[in-house]
């Protein structure tokens, strides 16, 4: 196992950035995750049982067949054989919103989902899932539909690459467009800040969890935007609706934390209430603690 | 309510600055991106209310910040209740008359009086306020206006002075000033030694609504001083003034005399003064050997022994030795007068001449002559010597005869009551104008001895059957004094107020007269008066207190008392404060 302070997965998500691309930064995190969690996080439910076979020395004893041991007095193990239609969409919001970071040492949070996004694909693509992205602001952006085959995951940083950054948020359209194309049960994953209305995005992921989906929600926000600073009094602009608000960030702070914090809550309830995972994740987290959420 | 510094109010002006921040702070906030403007707005909505009661909360806690400061610093006055040495006053009219007179510097308990004195005066000053008129008065006499700081210092600088202070006419001139003043209080402290003699001529006269405050004087202290020195033939007459502690016997006062000195030449001489119930008011003559003097001006001192008030006990004297008279003394004058010269003549006092003439009415000399006239034995004779006068301007006449008495003389110690059995009353033709001339004894308050120009009128001859002068040890200096000094006009000597000295007054290259300057006699007396004495003189039982030192401290200003509540107003702008910097930090 490489030494802790080798692990990509457990620096500053800005530190790592700095080493090199996106596919550099999400094997660099994986390989690091990977090690430290000694197996694949996903097994369980990316993978079926197949057949039986006798026990060796050395085999897991968690994998003996107890019933063919209680009726017949000999040692079986199960063989498990990997699931190769899985599918899996990771959606990565690309509205403006998501280019924006707090402090210029940080990176923004489109920064920060694709390359989480590249390291979830490549964990999943290492597992044999078909996986696919989707990018999308007020329209899909980018569709890699969920493969396998070699190559996938070079397609899938090449269409987060390939993303600009958008204008406004529709998230439930681009949504109810994956319904579409999310035939078979499969996973998805939503890497977003969730700044769209949450009843019509609601809808939407409620919409998948109904077709036998498993969603997973990753809100990500910049820490500056769960703790109100700047300077004694300031204008702040929405940049996607261009809505401004003139407030003194220092007597609104705690009730703007308040805020923040119900809408979380809020947020969190209502996925759990339609079995969606939910994880709040802020940019300053390592990528290895945030792919560690979904363990 | 008033302030002691109301020229601060002017920073009230400054309880605008907060609001006017707030208008003039109303500029273009810088722009910034922030994606969770819907969550700003949610919190926003959500505090609006709070945020406006937050922001009035701290306009008004700042504005009266300010405003309590600005109080603080006028330092406002409360009229408050209760009678206290402390807290502040209303405007209030002051004249503190400190007596710094001559007997201020008398010793007391081991203390100097005018210490004592200056100390309440002092405080008196140093509680007043810039919205105070103040006015301090010395023994001079002089109301000194100014600065609280400037009064304080001269009283710091304050002596004992010569000068005596009427209390009574003193305290009434204060209190004229104060009512003028337009100010909600008048108030004249008195701190005085109190003498009774200090307040026993007149009573003042104190408008309603002024308040006399007098601090109560010390104990008696026993006392000897000088009350005056005269020279008069060969002796010089000095009179004893001062106090003695009630029932005791003042002993004998041992009294020296200084003459000349240095220059001349110093004579000393030395007497003892009565001792008994009192020196007060006793003489003493000590003899001086005037033959030895050579003619001209003479300075001298008399000296007491050192005690509790030195002011008094030296006093300075002058007199002028004239050179020896050279006289005739007629038929006419008598007997005795004949002998009397004889006897000057001797002892080289007169010498024979035509200078001065005695007659006894028979031959009266021309004008130019001076003459000492004395009634013709022969009463036929009056009206002829009386037309003689006229004819030389004498506006005094022999006229009937006068009742038996005895003389009084004030400045001729010889000759006071001496007894006159028979006498010529002397009339004078032009009484009352300038030139009837200058009575100089008097037998039952009619002229006895009158003197006009250079001419000198006795109202009896100088002969037994007429009076006892003849036959009294004071026959002879009598004499001579009248053909040495009073026929020849004395030489002007006269007696002011001041540091004890000997001024002389010159005409020419001649000098002429002398001013011989010392304590008032009265400043010897240190008897102070009674309370009751002392209210009743200065302006009655309501308007007059007369106080030990602690009551007076406690009731001075006590009729305006008044607080001075910046304390409280600088508790409540750190309240204030604390409050506005609760609110400003507190962000929920």
């Amino acid at each position: 196992m490489p030494p802790v302070s080798q692990r990509l997965d457990l620096l500053d998500p800005a530190e790592v950035a700095r080493l090199g691309g996106i596919e550099i930064v999400a094997e660099g995190v994986v390989e690091g995750f990977l090690a430290g969690v000694h197996r694949s996080p996903f097994r369980g439910f990316s993978v079926e049982f197949t057949e039986h076979r006798a026990y060796q020395p050395g085999d897991e004893l968690r994998y003996l067949d107890w019933r063919i041991l209680g009726r017949s007095d000999r040692l079986f193990v199960k063989q498990f054989e990997e699931e190769t239609n899985l599918r899996s969409m990771i959606l990565v919001d690309a509205s403006r919103s998501m280019a924006w970071r707090g402090a210029p040492e940080r990176l923004t949070k489109r920064a920060y989902a694709d390359r989480l996004a590249a390291a979830l694909a490549l964990i999943l693509l290492r597992q044999r899932d078909a996986t696919g992205l989707v990018t999308f602001d007020e329209q899909v952006r980018q569709l890699v539909p969920p493969r396998v085959k070699t190559g996938q995951w070079t397609r899938i940083v090449r269409g987060l690459i390939d993303t600009p950054d958008g204008a406004g948020t529709a998230a439930h359209a681009a949504l109810q467009r994956l319904t579409a194309l999310l035939a078979r049960r499969g996973m998805v994953i939503l890497l977003s800040d969730l700044l769209f209305d949450r009843e019509l995005a609601l809808a939407a992921l409620r919409y998948l969890r109904h077709r036998g989906h498993q969603v997973i929600v990753f809100h990500l926000m910049d820490p500056a935007e769960v703790e109100l600073g700047g300077p004694p009094e300031v204008r702040f602009r929405d940049p996607e609706s261009s809505v401004s608000v003139v407030v003194r960030p220092r007597e609104l702070a705690r009730a703007y934390a308040d805020t923040v914090r119900r809408e979380i809550a809020a947020w969190r309830k209502a996925c759990r209430r339609h079995g969606i995972a939910y994880h709040h994740v802020q940019t300053d987290l390592p990528f290895g603690m945030a792919l560690r959420l979904l363990t | 309510m008033s302030f002691i510094h109301p020229l601060a109010l002017l920073g009230l002006a400054a309880a605008a600055i907060p609001a006017l921040l707030h208008l003039l702070q109303r500029r273009v906030p810088p722009e910034l991106d922030f994606p969770a403007v819907r969550y700003l707005s949610a919190a926003e909505r959500e505090s609006a209310r709070r945020l406006r009661l937050r922001h009035l909360l701290l306009l008004i806690l700042r504005t009266a910040l300010i405003v309590v400061i600005v109080l603080a610093a006028a330092r406002p006055l409360m009229r408050v209740r209760g009678v206290g040495g402390g807290g502040a006053h209303e405007p209030t009219a002051l004249v503190v008359i400190l007596d710094n007179s001559p007997s201020s510097g008398a010793i007391v308990e081991g203390r100097l009086v005018l210490d004592r004195l200056r100390v309440l005066a002092h405080s008196s000053i140093a509680r007043t306020t810039t919205a105070d008129r103040v006015w301090l008065m010395l023994s001079d006499g002089v109301l000194r206006g100014g600065t609280r700081e400037a009064l304080l210092a001269t009283i710091d600088s304050t002596r004992g002075g010569w000068q005596r202070l009427d209390v009574v006419q003193a305290v009434q001139r204060a209190a004229r000033l104060v009512e003028a003043q337009p100010l909600p209080a008048r108030e004249v402290h008195v701190l005085s030694d109190l003498q009774r003699t200090a307040v026993a001529a007149g009573r003042a006269s104190v408008a309603r609504g002024v308040r006399v405050l007098v601090s109560a004087p010390g104990r008696a202290a026993v006392n000897r001083g000088i009350a005056t020195v005269a020279v008069s033939e060969g002796a010089a007459v000095i009179t004893l003034s001062g106090s003695n502690a009630a029932g005791s016997d003042a002993p004998p006062v041992p009294v020296t005399i200084r003459i000349g000195g240095g220059r001349r030449g110093e004579v000393t001489a030395r007497g003892l003064g009565a001792g008994g119930g009192g020196n007060a008011g006793a003489s003493l003559s000590i003899a001086l050997p005037l033959q030895s003097l050579t003619p001209g001006w003479w300075v001298g001192e008399a000296q007491l022994e050192p005690d509790e008030l030195r002011a008094d006990d030296r006093r300075p004297f002058a007199w002028r030795v004239a050179p020896p008279a050279r006289v005739l003394g007629t038929p006419g004058a008598g007997s005795f007068v004949a002998a009397a010269l004889g006897v000057l003549q001797e002892g080289k006092r007169v010498v024979t001449g035509r200078d001065v003439v005695i007659s006894g009415g028979d031959a009266i000399p021309g004008a130019g002559a001076r003459a000492i006239v004395l009634p013709p034995e022969d009463p036929a004779l009056v009206g002829q010597a009386n037309r003689a006068l006229a004819a030389r301007g004498v506006p005094w006449a022999w006229g009937r005869g006068g009742t038996p008495g005895p003389v009084a003389a004030p400045t001729l110690p010889s000759l006071s009551g001496v007894q006159v059995t028979r006498r010529y009353t002397l009339e004078g033709a032009g009484r009352g104008d300038q030139g009837a001339g200058e009575v100089l004894a008097s037998v039952n308050g009619e002229p006895w001895l009158v003197r006009s120009g250079n001419v000198v009128l006795v109202g009896s001859r100088l002969d037994t059957a007429w009076t006892a002068l003849p036959a009294s040890p004071g026959f002879v200096p009598f004499v001579d004094a009248l053909v040495n000094r009073i026929v020849a006009g004395e030489a002007e000597v006269d007696y002011a107020e001041g540091a004890p000295r000997v001024e002389f007054g010159t005409r020419g290259t001649d000098t002429v007269s002398a001013r011989v300057y010392g304590p008032d006699a009265r400043e010897s007396d240190l008897t102070p008066a009674t309370s009751a004495a002392a209210t009743a003189a200065l302006g009655g039982r309501d308007r007059v207190e007369v106080l030990e030192a602690e009551r007076f401290a406690a009731e001075r200003f006590s009729g305006t008392k008044r607080a001075d509540v910046s304390g409280v107003l600088i508790v409540l702008a750190l309240l204030l404060a604390a409050a506005e910097l609760g609110v400003a930090t507190r962000t929920r």
